[in-house]
Protein backbone atom coordinates (compact mmCIF):
# COMPACT_ATOMS: atom_id res chain seq x y z
CA UNK A 1 0.00 0.00 0.00
CA UNK A 2 0.91 3.48 0.32
CA UNK A 3 3.09 5.52 2.95
CA UNK A 4 1.69 5.60 6.14
CA UNK A 5 2.05 9.34 6.76
CA UNK A 6 -0.92 10.99 6.46
CA UNK A 7 -1.23 14.75 4.71
CA UNK A 8 -0.77 16.58 8.04
CA UNK A 9 1.96 14.31 8.92
CA UNK A 10 3.53 14.71 5.42
CA UNK A 11 3.14 18.84 5.46
CA UNK A 12 4.60 18.60 9.09
CA UNK A 13 7.53 16.59 8.27
CA UNK A 14 8.01 19.45 5.21
CA UNK A 15 7.93 21.63 7.50
CA UNK A 16 10.56 21.06 10.25
CA UNK A 17 13.76 21.65 9.09
CA UNK A 18 12.08 25.46 8.42
CA UNK A 19 10.52 25.77 11.68
CA UNK A 20 14.27 24.97 12.31
CA UNK A 21 15.97 27.43 10.41
CA UNK A 22 13.22 29.92 11.67
CA UNK A 23 13.80 28.93 15.28
CA UNK A 24 17.40 29.56 14.71
CA UNK A 25 16.98 32.98 13.23
CA UNK A 26 14.97 34.25 15.79
CA UNK A 27 17.33 32.69 18.41
CA UNK A 28 20.39 35.17 17.00
CA UNK A 29 18.56 37.88 16.61
CA UNK A 30 17.01 37.83 19.83
CA UNK A 31 20.82 37.66 21.17
CA UNK A 32 21.92 40.33 19.19
CA UNK A 33 19.77 42.14 21.38
CA UNK A 34 21.16 41.42 24.98
CA UNK A 35 24.35 42.02 23.44
CA UNK A 36 23.93 45.50 22.50
CA UNK A 37 26.67 47.64 24.51
CA UNK A 38 25.48 48.58 27.85
CA UNK A 39 26.94 51.37 30.51
CA UNK A 40 29.26 47.83 32.25
CA UNK A 41 29.51 49.15 35.82
CA UNK A 42 33.00 49.89 36.54
CA UNK A 43 35.08 47.41 38.43
CA UNK A 44 38.79 47.52 39.74
CA UNK A 45 40.79 44.84 40.76
CA UNK A 46 44.39 44.38 41.99
CA UNK A 47 46.50 45.44 39.07
CA UNK A 48 44.39 48.96 38.96
CA UNK A 49 45.30 49.39 42.65
CA UNK A 50 48.85 48.75 41.88
CA UNK A 51 48.99 50.86 39.00
CA UNK A 52 46.94 53.99 41.28
CA UNK A 53 48.94 53.56 43.83
CA UNK A 54 52.21 54.05 41.46
CA UNK A 55 50.76 57.14 40.47
CA UNK A 56 49.70 58.71 43.60
CA UNK A 57 51.32 59.18 47.17
CA UNK A 58 48.86 56.05 48.37
CA UNK A 59 50.12 52.43 49.31
CA UNK A 60 48.19 49.97 47.45
CA UNK A 61 46.04 49.43 50.64
CA UNK A 62 45.38 52.85 50.84
CA UNK A 63 44.16 52.69 47.45
CA UNK A 64 41.96 50.10 48.44
CA UNK A 65 40.27 51.75 51.45
CA UNK A 66 39.53 54.30 49.29
CA UNK A 67 37.87 52.13 46.58
CA UNK A 68 35.36 51.23 49.30
CA UNK A 69 34.78 55.31 50.28
CA UNK A 70 34.54 55.42 46.51
CA UNK A 71 31.84 52.67 46.02
CA UNK A 72 29.94 54.07 49.10
CA UNK A 73 29.77 57.86 47.69
CA UNK A 74 29.25 56.60 43.61
CA UNK A 75 26.55 54.19 44.63
CA UNK A 76 24.24 56.50 46.85
CA UNK A 77 22.58 57.36 44.11
CA UNK A 78 22.90 55.65 40.70
CA UNK A 79 24.75 52.49 41.12
CA UNK A 80 27.00 52.56 38.02
CA UNK A 81 30.71 53.20 39.93
CA UNK A 82 30.61 56.88 38.80
CA UNK A 83 30.29 59.60 41.46
CA UNK A 84 27.54 62.19 39.67
CA UNK A 85 27.59 65.58 41.09
CA UNK A 86 24.16 64.69 43.29
CA UNK A 87 25.83 62.07 44.83
CA UNK A 88 28.89 64.78 45.86
CA UNK A 89 26.60 66.96 47.30
CA UNK A 90 25.05 64.46 49.12
CA UNK A 91 28.04 63.02 50.48
CA UNK A 92 29.51 66.53 51.33
CA UNK A 93 25.74 68.23 52.25
CA UNK A 94 23.66 65.68 53.02
CA UNK A 95 21.08 66.87 50.48
CA UNK A 96 21.33 66.10 46.78
CA UNK A 97 19.21 69.56 45.70
CA UNK A 98 20.70 73.29 45.96
CA UNK A 99 23.29 75.56 44.76
CA UNK A 100 26.41 75.26 46.10
CA UNK A 101 29.38 77.27 45.00
CA UNK A 102 31.84 74.71 47.06
CA UNK A 103 30.25 72.11 45.08
CA UNK A 104 30.57 73.10 41.85
CA UNK A 105 33.80 74.07 42.20
CA UNK A 106 35.24 70.53 43.67
CA UNK A 107 33.48 68.54 41.52
CA UNK A 108 34.35 70.63 38.33
CA UNK A 109 38.01 70.02 39.53
CA UNK A 110 37.68 66.23 40.36
CA UNK A 111 36.05 65.46 36.80
CA UNK A 112 39.86 66.16 35.30
CA UNK A 113 38.08 64.35 32.00
CA UNK A 114 35.62 66.53 31.97
CA UNK A 115 32.44 64.03 31.27
CA UNK A 116 30.23 64.91 34.06
CA UNK A 117 31.08 61.99 36.31
CA UNK A 118 33.92 61.47 39.00
CA UNK A 119 36.02 58.26 38.11
CA UNK A 120 38.02 56.29 40.51
CA UNK A 121 41.59 57.28 39.13
CA UNK A 122 39.87 61.26 39.11
CA UNK A 123 39.16 60.36 42.59
CA UNK A 124 42.33 59.19 43.70
CA UNK A 125 43.98 61.76 41.55
CA UNK A 126 42.37 64.87 43.21
CA UNK A 127 42.62 63.16 46.92
CA UNK A 128 46.12 62.46 46.37
CA UNK A 129 46.87 66.54 46.80
CA UNK A 130 45.10 66.55 50.01
CA UNK A 131 47.47 63.97 51.30
CA UNK A 132 49.77 65.22 54.51
CA UNK A 133 52.35 64.71 52.30
CA UNK A 134 51.77 66.20 49.08
CA UNK A 135 53.73 69.20 48.00
CA UNK A 136 52.82 72.69 49.22
CA UNK A 137 52.90 74.05 45.57
CA UNK A 138 49.90 71.45 44.86
CA UNK A 139 48.19 72.59 47.25
CA UNK A 140 48.19 76.03 46.73
CA UNK A 141 47.64 75.78 42.81
CA UNK A 142 44.21 73.69 43.81
CA UNK A 143 43.60 76.30 46.16
CA UNK A 144 43.83 79.06 43.58
CA UNK A 145 41.74 76.75 41.52
CA UNK A 146 39.17 76.36 43.81
CA UNK A 147 39.07 79.74 44.41
CA UNK A 148 38.98 81.14 41.03
CA UNK A 149 34.85 80.42 40.46
CA UNK A 150 34.81 81.76 36.87
CA UNK A 151 38.61 80.26 35.56
CA UNK A 152 39.50 83.56 34.50
CA UNK A 153 42.70 82.29 35.79
CA UNK A 154 42.91 85.25 38.37
CA UNK A 155 40.61 85.04 41.87
CA UNK A 156 38.22 88.26 40.99
CA UNK A 157 36.89 90.43 43.56
CA UNK A 158 33.69 89.51 42.90
CA UNK A 159 34.62 85.99 43.72
CA UNK A 160 35.90 86.52 46.94
CA UNK A 161 32.56 88.30 47.72
CA UNK A 162 30.53 86.02 46.61
CA UNK A 163 32.16 83.25 49.11
CA UNK A 164 32.50 85.65 51.67
CA UNK A 165 28.62 86.25 51.48
CA UNK A 166 27.90 82.41 51.09
CA UNK A 167 29.85 81.35 54.34
CA UNK A 168 28.32 83.97 56.43
CA UNK A 169 24.86 82.91 55.35
CA UNK A 170 25.79 79.53 56.63
CA UNK A 171 26.36 81.27 60.01
CA UNK A 172 22.95 82.62 59.52
CA UNK A 173 24.96 86.48 59.48
CA UNK A 174 23.40 88.85 57.83
CA UNK A 175 25.62 91.77 57.37
CA UNK A 176 25.68 94.87 55.13
CA UNK A 177 27.74 95.50 52.12
CA UNK A 178 29.71 97.87 53.63
CA UNK A 179 30.93 95.69 56.47
CA UNK A 180 31.57 92.87 53.56
CA UNK A 181 33.33 95.32 51.16
CA UNK A 182 35.38 96.80 54.23
CA UNK A 183 36.78 92.67 54.52
CA UNK A 184 37.49 92.33 51.04
CA UNK A 185 39.56 95.45 50.72
CA UNK A 186 41.72 94.85 53.73
CA UNK A 187 42.13 91.40 52.25
CA UNK A 188 42.85 92.86 48.46
CA UNK A 189 45.24 95.48 50.26
CA UNK A 190 47.35 92.27 51.28
CA UNK A 191 47.44 89.89 48.69
CA UNK A 192 47.12 91.71 45.53
CA UNK A 193 50.16 93.46 45.19
CA UNK A 194 50.14 94.76 42.06
CA UNK A 195 46.60 96.91 43.07
CA UNK A 196 44.76 95.48 39.66
CA UNK A 197 41.87 94.51 41.73
CA UNK A 198 42.66 90.31 41.33
CA UNK A 199 44.89 88.63 42.66
CA UNK A 200 47.21 86.24 40.05
CA UNK A 201 48.64 83.24 40.56
CA UNK A 202 51.84 84.59 41.75
CA UNK A 203 50.53 86.63 44.25
CA UNK A 204 48.25 83.85 45.51
CA UNK A 205 51.44 82.15 46.28
CA UNK A 206 53.06 84.97 48.06
CA UNK A 207 50.26 85.57 49.86
CA UNK A 208 49.91 81.99 51.12
CA UNK A 209 53.24 81.41 52.13
CA UNK A 210 52.70 84.59 54.85
CA UNK A 211 49.45 82.70 55.94
CA UNK A 212 49.94 79.20 56.04
CA UNK A 213 46.70 78.69 57.62
CA UNK A 214 44.80 79.49 54.51
CA UNK A 215 45.73 75.64 53.54
CA UNK A 216 44.04 73.87 56.27
CA UNK A 217 41.40 72.96 54.12
CA UNK A 218 44.28 71.19 51.68
CA UNK A 219 44.80 68.69 53.76
CA UNK A 220 42.43 66.03 55.39
CA UNK A 221 44.24 64.58 58.11
CA UNK A 222 42.12 61.37 57.63
CA UNK A 223 43.74 59.90 54.68
CA UNK A 224 46.59 58.85 56.69
CA UNK A 225 44.17 56.32 58.50
CA UNK A 226 42.41 55.75 55.29
CA UNK A 227 42.85 52.00 55.55
CA UNK A 228 41.21 51.28 59.64
CA UNK A 229 38.54 54.24 58.17
CA UNK A 230 37.97 51.64 55.32
CA UNK A 231 39.20 48.27 55.69
CA UNK A 232 39.14 46.17 53.05
CA UNK A 233 38.60 42.38 51.68
CA UNK A 234 40.78 40.13 52.89
CA UNK A 235 41.80 38.74 49.06
CA UNK A 236 42.60 42.40 47.97
CA UNK A 237 45.12 43.03 50.76
CA UNK A 238 46.87 39.18 49.08
CA UNK A 239 48.83 42.62 46.75
CA UNK A 240 51.99 42.73 48.57
CA UNK A 241 52.81 46.45 49.60
CA UNK A 242 56.50 47.28 48.14
CA UNK B 1 39.91 38.36 92.75
CA UNK B 2 37.57 35.62 94.20
CA UNK B 3 36.79 33.50 91.14
CA UNK B 4 33.33 34.12 91.48
CA UNK B 5 30.44 36.14 90.82
CA UNK B 6 29.09 38.26 94.40
CA UNK B 7 25.17 37.57 92.84
CA UNK B 8 24.86 34.61 91.32
CA UNK B 9 21.14 32.88 90.85
CA UNK B 10 19.35 31.12 88.26
CA UNK B 11 16.10 33.02 88.06
CA UNK B 12 16.44 37.22 87.77
CA UNK B 13 13.97 37.65 90.83
CA UNK B 14 16.09 35.39 93.03
CA UNK B 15 19.61 37.63 91.24
CA UNK B 16 17.52 41.09 92.00
CA UNK B 17 16.52 40.16 95.44
CA UNK B 18 20.18 39.03 96.58
CA UNK B 19 21.55 42.61 95.08
CA UNK B 20 19.01 44.80 96.67
CA UNK B 21 19.49 42.99 100.08
CA UNK B 22 23.29 42.72 99.78
CA UNK B 23 23.31 39.08 100.49
CA UNK B 24 27.21 38.14 99.33
CA UNK B 25 29.55 36.75 101.27
CA UNK B 26 33.71 37.48 100.37
CA UNK B 27 36.24 34.13 100.07
CA UNK B 28 38.11 33.80 103.41
CA UNK B 29 41.45 34.79 101.45
CA UNK B 30 40.02 37.99 100.76
CA UNK B 31 41.78 40.43 103.25
CA UNK B 32 39.67 42.85 105.60
CA UNK B 33 40.46 45.98 103.60
CA UNK B 34 39.68 44.42 100.24
CA UNK B 35 36.43 42.87 101.91
CA UNK B 36 35.52 46.81 103.86
CA UNK B 37 35.91 48.35 100.49
CA UNK B 38 33.62 45.72 98.32
CA UNK B 39 31.00 45.86 100.47
CA UNK B 40 31.24 49.66 100.19
CA UNK B 41 31.25 49.65 96.85
CA UNK B 42 28.24 46.60 96.63
CA UNK B 43 25.89 49.12 98.65
CA UNK B 44 22.56 49.03 97.64
CA UNK B 45 21.63 52.30 98.96
CA UNK B 46 23.00 54.93 96.51
CA UNK B 47 23.08 57.70 99.15
CA UNK B 48 25.63 55.80 101.17
CA UNK B 49 27.12 53.48 98.60
CA UNK B 50 31.09 54.62 97.69
CA UNK B 51 31.42 57.67 95.20
CA UNK B 52 34.86 57.00 92.66
CA UNK B 53 36.70 59.65 94.32
CA UNK B 54 36.42 58.04 97.65
CA UNK B 55 37.69 54.73 96.22
CA UNK B 56 40.73 56.62 94.89
CA UNK B 57 41.32 57.88 98.80
CA UNK B 58 40.22 54.04 99.92
CA UNK B 59 43.57 52.68 101.72
CA UNK B 60 43.36 49.06 100.68
CA UNK B 61 42.81 50.47 96.39
CA UNK B 62 45.54 52.53 97.05
CA UNK B 63 48.38 50.23 97.35
CA UNK B 64 50.39 49.95 94.42
CA UNK B 65 47.61 51.91 92.72
CA UNK B 66 49.32 53.88 89.39
CA UNK B 67 46.83 56.39 88.52
CA UNK B 68 46.70 55.99 84.47
CA UNK B 69 48.59 58.73 82.32
CA UNK B 70 47.04 60.06 79.05
CA UNK B 71 48.63 60.88 76.78
CA UNK B 72 48.42 64.71 75.33
CA UNK B 73 47.58 65.14 72.07
CA UNK B 74 50.92 65.33 69.64
CA UNK B 75 50.49 66.93 67.24
CA UNK B 76 49.04 70.39 68.96
CA UNK B 77 50.84 72.98 68.42
CA UNK B 78 50.47 75.28 71.88
CA UNK B 79 53.63 77.34 71.23
CA UNK B 80 51.66 80.20 70.59
CA UNK B 81 49.47 79.77 73.76
CA UNK B 82 52.44 79.38 75.76
CA UNK B 83 54.41 82.03 74.20
CA UNK B 84 51.50 84.33 75.44
CA UNK B 85 51.24 83.05 78.82
CA UNK B 86 54.49 82.57 79.74
CA UNK B 87 55.57 86.22 79.30
CA UNK B 88 56.92 88.00 82.86
CA UNK B 89 54.31 88.83 85.24
CA UNK B 90 54.70 92.68 84.10
CA UNK B 91 52.69 92.42 80.99
CA UNK B 92 49.74 90.94 83.42
CA UNK B 93 49.22 94.50 84.75
CA UNK B 94 49.11 96.13 81.12
CA UNK B 95 45.61 97.43 79.92
CA UNK B 96 44.95 95.51 76.81
CA UNK B 97 45.52 97.85 74.19
CA UNK B 98 45.77 96.08 71.23
CA UNK B 99 43.46 94.56 69.33
CA UNK B 100 42.58 91.02 68.50
CA UNK B 101 44.86 88.95 65.57
CA UNK B 102 42.96 90.13 62.40
CA UNK B 103 41.45 87.25 60.41
CA UNK B 104 40.90 88.16 56.36
CA UNK B 105 38.41 87.04 53.80
CA UNK B 106 40.63 83.51 52.75
CA UNK B 107 40.85 82.40 56.23
CA UNK B 108 37.80 82.79 57.18
CA UNK B 109 36.70 80.84 53.98
CA UNK B 110 39.12 78.03 54.96
CA UNK B 111 37.43 78.07 58.30
CA UNK B 112 34.48 77.29 56.98
CA UNK B 113 33.08 73.98 57.47
CA UNK B 114 30.87 73.93 54.06
CA UNK B 115 34.31 74.66 51.98
CA UNK B 116 35.69 71.39 53.36
CA UNK B 117 35.93 67.52 51.92
CA UNK B 118 36.31 66.06 55.70
CA UNK B 119 32.55 65.84 55.27
CA UNK B 120 33.69 62.37 52.98
CA UNK B 121 35.28 60.26 56.04
CA UNK B 122 32.17 62.22 58.62
CA UNK B 123 30.39 58.70 58.82
CA UNK B 124 33.17 56.61 59.21
CA UNK B 125 34.66 58.37 62.11
CA UNK B 126 31.92 59.80 63.68
CA UNK B 127 32.13 63.48 63.05
CA UNK B 128 33.80 64.49 66.04
CA UNK B 129 36.44 67.48 65.35
CA UNK B 130 39.07 68.43 68.10
CA UNK B 131 38.39 72.55 66.50
CA UNK B 132 35.41 74.38 66.28
CA UNK B 133 34.96 77.82 65.43
CA UNK B 134 31.85 80.26 65.11
CA UNK B 135 31.49 83.94 63.86
CA UNK B 136 30.25 86.90 66.28
CA UNK B 137 28.79 90.54 66.04
CA UNK B 138 29.84 90.77 70.12
CA UNK B 139 32.85 92.73 70.77
CA UNK B 140 35.66 90.58 71.39
CA UNK B 141 36.43 91.68 75.25
CA UNK B 142 32.09 90.45 75.50
CA UNK B 143 32.87 87.35 73.97
CA UNK B 144 35.73 85.97 75.96
CA UNK B 145 33.71 87.48 79.76
CA UNK B 146 30.51 85.46 77.90
CA UNK B 147 33.09 82.56 77.25
CA UNK B 148 34.33 82.78 80.97
CA UNK B 149 31.07 82.82 82.72
CA UNK B 150 29.48 79.73 80.74
CA UNK B 151 32.93 77.70 81.50
CA UNK B 152 33.50 78.72 84.87
CA UNK B 153 30.23 76.72 86.54
CA UNK B 154 31.46 74.02 84.23
CA UNK B 155 34.58 73.80 86.06
CA UNK B 156 37.02 75.36 83.77
CA UNK B 157 39.69 77.36 85.47
CA UNK B 158 40.19 80.25 82.94
CA UNK B 159 43.23 82.15 82.57
CA UNK B 160 43.08 85.27 79.76
CA UNK B 161 45.61 87.05 78.38
CA UNK B 162 44.80 89.62 75.62
CA UNK B 163 42.42 88.00 73.02
CA UNK B 164 43.75 84.08 73.90
CA UNK B 165 42.09 82.38 77.14
CA UNK B 166 42.99 78.76 78.48
CA UNK B 167 40.62 76.79 79.74
CA UNK B 168 41.10 73.65 82.48
CA UNK B 169 39.05 71.44 83.53
CA UNK B 170 39.26 70.84 86.72
CA UNK B 171 38.14 67.68 87.36
CA UNK B 172 39.25 64.59 85.53
CA UNK B 173 37.21 63.84 82.49
CA UNK B 174 37.46 60.17 80.35
CA UNK B 175 40.97 61.05 79.34
CA UNK B 176 42.35 63.37 81.81
CA UNK B 177 42.04 67.09 82.01
CA UNK B 178 39.64 68.43 79.41
CA UNK B 179 41.44 71.93 78.20
CA UNK B 180 40.46 74.09 75.90
CA UNK B 181 42.67 76.84 73.95
CA UNK B 182 40.38 80.02 72.76
CA UNK B 183 41.34 82.88 70.49
CA UNK B 184 39.43 85.66 69.03
CA UNK B 185 40.05 86.92 65.57
CA UNK B 186 39.00 89.93 64.24
CA UNK B 187 37.22 89.91 60.31
CA UNK B 188 36.10 93.59 60.90
CA UNK B 189 35.47 95.76 63.80
CA UNK B 190 32.18 94.24 64.15
CA UNK B 191 32.34 90.75 62.89
CA UNK B 192 35.03 88.41 65.07
CA UNK B 193 35.65 84.47 64.82
CA UNK B 194 36.07 82.54 67.95
CA UNK B 195 37.93 79.52 67.65
CA UNK B 196 38.14 76.66 70.30
CA UNK B 197 41.02 74.37 70.05
CA UNK B 198 41.06 71.24 72.00
CA UNK B 199 44.55 71.10 73.19
CA UNK B 200 43.96 67.87 76.17
CA UNK B 201 41.87 65.42 77.45
CA UNK B 202 38.50 63.88 75.56
CA UNK B 203 37.88 65.24 72.26
CA UNK B 204 34.26 63.92 72.84
CA UNK B 205 34.01 65.64 75.86
CA UNK B 206 35.34 68.71 73.56
CA UNK B 207 32.28 68.30 71.29
CA UNK B 208 29.80 68.42 73.67
CA UNK B 209 30.77 71.27 75.73
CA UNK B 210 31.33 73.17 72.91
CA UNK B 211 28.35 72.67 70.02
CA UNK B 212 24.82 72.86 69.64
CA UNK B 213 23.28 71.20 72.23
CA UNK B 214 20.60 68.81 71.83
CA UNK B 215 16.93 70.51 72.23
CA UNK B 216 16.54 69.64 76.51
CA UNK B 217 13.37 68.82 77.53
CA UNK B 218 11.62 70.20 80.42
CA UNK B 219 11.22 66.48 82.17
CA UNK B 220 15.31 65.99 81.74
CA UNK B 221 15.85 69.56 83.45
CA UNK B 222 13.46 69.65 86.13
CA UNK B 223 15.50 66.56 88.02
CA UNK B 224 18.65 68.53 88.30
CA UNK B 225 19.02 70.92 91.26
CA UNK B 226 19.68 75.06 90.18
CA UNK B 227 23.42 75.26 89.92
CA UNK B 228 23.68 72.24 87.48
CA UNK B 229 20.39 73.30 85.57
CA UNK B 230 22.22 76.59 85.28
CA UNK B 231 25.98 75.08 83.71
CA UNK B 232 23.43 73.07 81.58
CA UNK B 233 21.99 76.19 80.06
CA UNK B 234 24.76 78.17 79.44
CA UNK B 235 26.61 75.36 76.93
CA UNK B 236 23.82 77.14 74.95
CA UNK B 237 25.57 80.40 74.84
CA UNK B 238 27.32 79.18 71.97
CA UNK B 239 24.36 79.76 69.91
CA UNK B 240 23.49 83.35 71.79
CA UNK B 241 26.76 85.00 70.51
Amino acid sequence: GSSSLTLGERICAAFIPLVAVVDFFIFVVANCFYCQPRREKCRYGPSDFTRLANESRFTVNEVEALYQLFKKLSSSLIDDGLIHKEELQLALFQTPYGENLFLDRVFYLFDEKKNGVIEFEEFIHTLDIFHPSAPIEDKIDFAFRLYDLRQTGFIEREEVKQMVVAILMESEMILSDDIIESIIDQTFADADADKDGRIGKEEWKTFVLQHPSLLKTMTLPHLKDITTLFPSFVYYTEVEEL
Amino acid sequence: MAGYLPFDEPSLIGLYKKIWEASFSCPSWFSSGARNLIKRILDPNPVTRITIPEILQDEWFKKGYKPPKFEQDEDVNLDDIDAVFNDSTEHLVTERKEKPVSMNAFELISRSQSFSLDKLFEKQCGSVKPETSFASQCPPNEILSKIEEAAKPLGFNVHKRNYKMKLKGDKSGRKGQLSVATEVFEVAPSLHMVELRKTGGDTLEFHKVTTKPRVYTVGKMSGLDASKREALGSLRFFNLL
